[in-house]
C-alpha cells in the first residue's frame, strides 16, 4: 500500500466531461470516501486516443507531453487517468520518451516552442483502478461500505488497454542518458496481465458477487472502430454481453468510458435486432462503489447510463 | 500435404485432383496436391526502410514469424481470417507491395486491442508496426481511402482545432460523413439532434435521456455541442502541432 501517492494529478479526459460525466462524478465520490485526493489537471488537452496515433506519431507524443508538462508544473510525479484510452496514450508516450532519446529531445524542443515548459522529469501514469487498489485497497472499501451490494452478480469488464501491452504499462524502460538502451523494470503496482483482478477485489469487498467472465473480461469491444467498423464492433460486443448474461451476471462493471459507450450503444442495437441474451446493463465500477458507500442513485448519476441499470439495482434494493 | 495457411495461397496456384491414379497407385485428394512456384521481382526494399526509420516502426526487424500475433488477434479469429498480422509484417519486410495491396480491404480492420503486441515474444510492437505499414502505404498512395482512416483524420482534426474532442460533434459529424443528412442550425452551424436523418438505433438511443427526463445530462451535452469545449492557451501550441504534422505528411492526404 502507498506506492503511488495519496495526492495525484487527475487527468479526466474529454469523455468524462461530456457524455461520461457519471464516471467523473462517481470517481470523485469514491476518491473522497477513500481518503484520496485528486488534483484536477488544469487546461489539459485531448490525449489523441487510439485515433490520432494512426495519423501522426510526433503529434501524439506532443499532445501527451503537454499534459505531462502541465502535471509537472502542478508539482506532480504521478498522473492518474480513469480512461483506458487516456492512460494508454500517456503510458505509450512515457515509453517512447524514456526509450528513445531523439524523440525526447525533439519533443522537449517543440514543447518550449509551443509555450509550455519542457519536461525535466517524465511523470508516470496509472489507471485509476490501480490507484484505488494500491492506495486504498479492498480493506478500506470494506470499512467504508454502508450498504453492501449483497446479491448483485457482477461481470467485471476490464477492456483491452488496462493490462495490455505490458511494454507500456508494466515493463517500461529507462533510457538513462544512453540512447536506445532498454532496461526493463517490472512495475509492481500493475494488475495481472492475463487475469486482472483489481476490480473483482474492490467490488467483492463492497459485497458484490463476481461471476466467471474469462476470457471476455479483456476481449476488445471494437474500440476505436466502434463508429467506423460497425459490424466487427457489434460482433465483439455481442460476444461480451452474451458471455456475461449466460454466466448469470446482473450487471457489467466497466472502468473505461469508451468501452462503456461501445457496450451501451451496441447493446441497444443488438436488442433492436432481437439477438438473445444481450440485455445486461452496464455501470462504472465507481458508480457501484458509490452506491455501496451509501450514496443515492442520483448522486452517482445512474440515470446517465443509457443501458439503464436502475431496475436491476432497485430489484435488489441497492438504489 | 496439408497447407496450414491456405488463405495465403492464391487458388489458381493450387493444383489438386479429387480422383487420380498414377501407375496403379491411388493418389486422390491431398496426395497429388501441388503448389505452383512463383517468381517475385517487383519488390521494393525501400518500403521496409521507411518503416524502420520511424520511431514506432523500428521493432519490425525483431520479428521471427512465430505467428503469436495472428493466433491472438480477435479480428483474425472472429471476423476475417485474411487479416493476418504476421503475414503483413512478412510482406512489408520483403517489400511485396502488390501482395499488401491485395489485402487492402482488410488491412485497416485492426481494432487496436494490443493482444499482438502484448504477447509478442520478440518485443515487436506489432500494433504500432501494422499502423506504420498502413500509414506508409497511404502516404505513398498505395492504398485507397478506408473507413478507419477517415475517422482517425476527422478525430485528429477536431483535436487540432480545439485541443479537446466533444462526443456529440464527433458522432454527428461522422454520421454526416457516412452520407446521412444532418440538419444544422443556421447561425452556429451545429448539428441538431432528433431532426435530421440518423440511423434508427441511434435516434432511439439519443431519445433515452429525454424520456427519462435527465435534465442535467441534456443541458451539459447541449452546452458542449453549442460551445465546443476548448483548451485555453491552445493557439500557440496548435501551430507547433500543425507544423509537426505537416512535416510528417499527416495532413496532406
Amino acid at each position: 500500500m502507498g506506492v503511488i501517492g495519496k495526492r495525484v494529478a487527475y487527468y479526466p479526459g474529454c469523455s468524462l466531461e461530456g457524455a461520461a460525466r457519471a464516471y467523473d462524478v462517481s470517481t470523485r465520490i469514491v476518491a473522497k470516501e477513500l481518503g484520496l485526493e485528486l488534483d484536477y489537471l488544469e487546461d489539459y488537452n485531448c490525449c489523441g486516443a487510439m485515433e490520432s496515433k494512426n495519423v501522426t506519431f510526433m503529434g501524439t507524443m506532443l499532445l501527451n507531453a503537454r499534459n505531462m508538462s502541465l502535471a509537472r508544473k502542478q508539482g506532480h510525479e504521478v498522473i492518474v487517468a480513469p480512461c483506458n484510452g487516456c492512460s494508454f496514450s500517456l503510458q505509450r508516450a512515457e515509453y517512447f520518451l524514456e526509450t528513445d532519446r531523439s524523440v525526447y529531445e525533439k519533443v522537449n524542443a517543440l514543447l518550449r516552442e509551443g509555450g509550455v515548459d519542457s519536461l525535466d522529469k517524465i511523470p508516470h501514469t496509472y489507471h485509476i483502478l490501480e490507484w484505488f487498489y494500491h492506495e486504498a485497497g479492498p480493506q478500506k472499501v470494506k470499512e467504508k461500505t454502508k450498504r453492501p451490494l449483497r446479491g448483485l452478480k457482477v461481470a467485471n469488464y476490464y477492456g483491452c488497454l488496462y493490462t495490455r501491452p505490458h511494454f507500456y504499462a508494466r515493463t517500461y524502460a529507462h533510457a538513462g542518458g544512453q540512447e536506445e538502451e532498454v532496461r526493463p523494470r517490472k512495475r509492481d503496482t500493475a494488475d495481472d496481465d492475463e487475469h486482472p483482478y483489481y476490480m473483482n477485489a474492490l467490488l467483492e469487498a463492497a459485497g458484490a458477487t463476481n461471476v466467471e467472465f474469462e476470457p471476455m473480461h479483456t476481449q476488445c469491444c471494437g474500440g476505436p472502430h466502434s463508429l467506423s467498423d460497425e459490424m466487427v464492433s457489434e460482433k465483439f460486443v455481442m460476444m461480451i454481453l452474451q458471455t456475461a448474461k449466460r454466466n448469470g451476471a446482473d450487471i457489467i462493471a466497466t472502468e473505461c468510458p469508451l468501452c462503456h459507450a461501445s457496450l451501451e450503444m451496441y447493446r441497444h442495437r443488438l436488442m433492436m435486432k432481437g439477438v438473445p441474451d444481450v440485455d445486461v446493463p452496464a455501470a462504472y465500477f465507481t458508480q457501484l462503489l458509490g452506491l455501496a458507500f451509501g450514496y443515492g442513485a442520483n448522486d452517482v448519476k445512474l440515470k446517465d447510463n443509457l443501458s439503464d441499470p436502475l431496475p436491476v439495482l432497485k430489484r435488489l434494493g441497492l438504489a | 500435404m496439408a497447407i496450414h495457411e491456405r488463405s495465403l495461397v492464391e487458388p489458381e496456384r493450387i493444383l489438386r485432383k479429387e480422383r487420380l491414379v498414377v501407375e496403379g497407385i491411388d493418389v486422390s485428394g491431398d496426395w497429388n496436391l501441388i503448389i505452383l512456384p512463383r517468381v517475385i521481382n517487383d519488390y521494393d526494399l525501400d518500403f521496409a526502410k521507411e518503416i524502420i526509420n520511424s520511431p514506432d516502426g523500428k521493432t519490425i526487424n525483431q520479428c521471427y514469424q512465430c505467428s503469436y500475433c495472428t493466433a491472438s488477434c480477435p479480428v483474425h479469429n472472429y471476423w476475417d481470417e485474411r487479416y493476418n498480422p504476421r503475414h503483413f509484417i512478412y510482406l512489408a519486410r520483403l517489400g511485396m507491395i502488390d501482395e499488401l495491396q491485395k489485402r487492402a480491404d482488410v488491412m485497416w480492420r485492426c481494432v487496436s486491442c494490443h493482444k499482438c503486441t502484448h504477447r509478442c515474444p520478440k518485443g515487436v510492437l506489432v500494433e504500432e508496426v501494422l499502423k506504420v505499414i498502413l500509414r506508409t502505404m497511404a502516404k505513398k498512395g498505395l492504398i485507397e481511402e478506408y473507413p478507419s482512416k477517415k475517422f482517425d483524420k476527422f478525430f485528429t482534426e477536431q483535436v487540432l482545432e480545439y485541443g479537446r474532442i466533444e462526443d456529440g460533434e464527433l458522432l454527428f459529424g461522422w454520421i454526416e460523413k457516412q452520407g446521412y443528412k444532418v440538419v444544422k442550425d443556421p447561425i452556429l452551424k451545429k448539428p441538431i439532434p432528433f431532426i435530421g436523418e440518423t440511423p434508427e438505433w441511434l435516434k432511439e438511443l439519443t431519445m433515452k435521456p429525454i424520456k427519462s427526463m435527465n435534465i442535467g445530462f441534456l443541458m451539459l451535452n447541449a452546452k458542449h455541442m453549442l460551445f465546443h469545449p476548448r483548451t485555453k492557451n491552445w493557439n500557440r501550441f496548435k501551430q507547433v502541432l500543425r507544423k509537426v504534422m505537416e512535416e510528417e505528411g499527416a495532413l496532406a492526404h
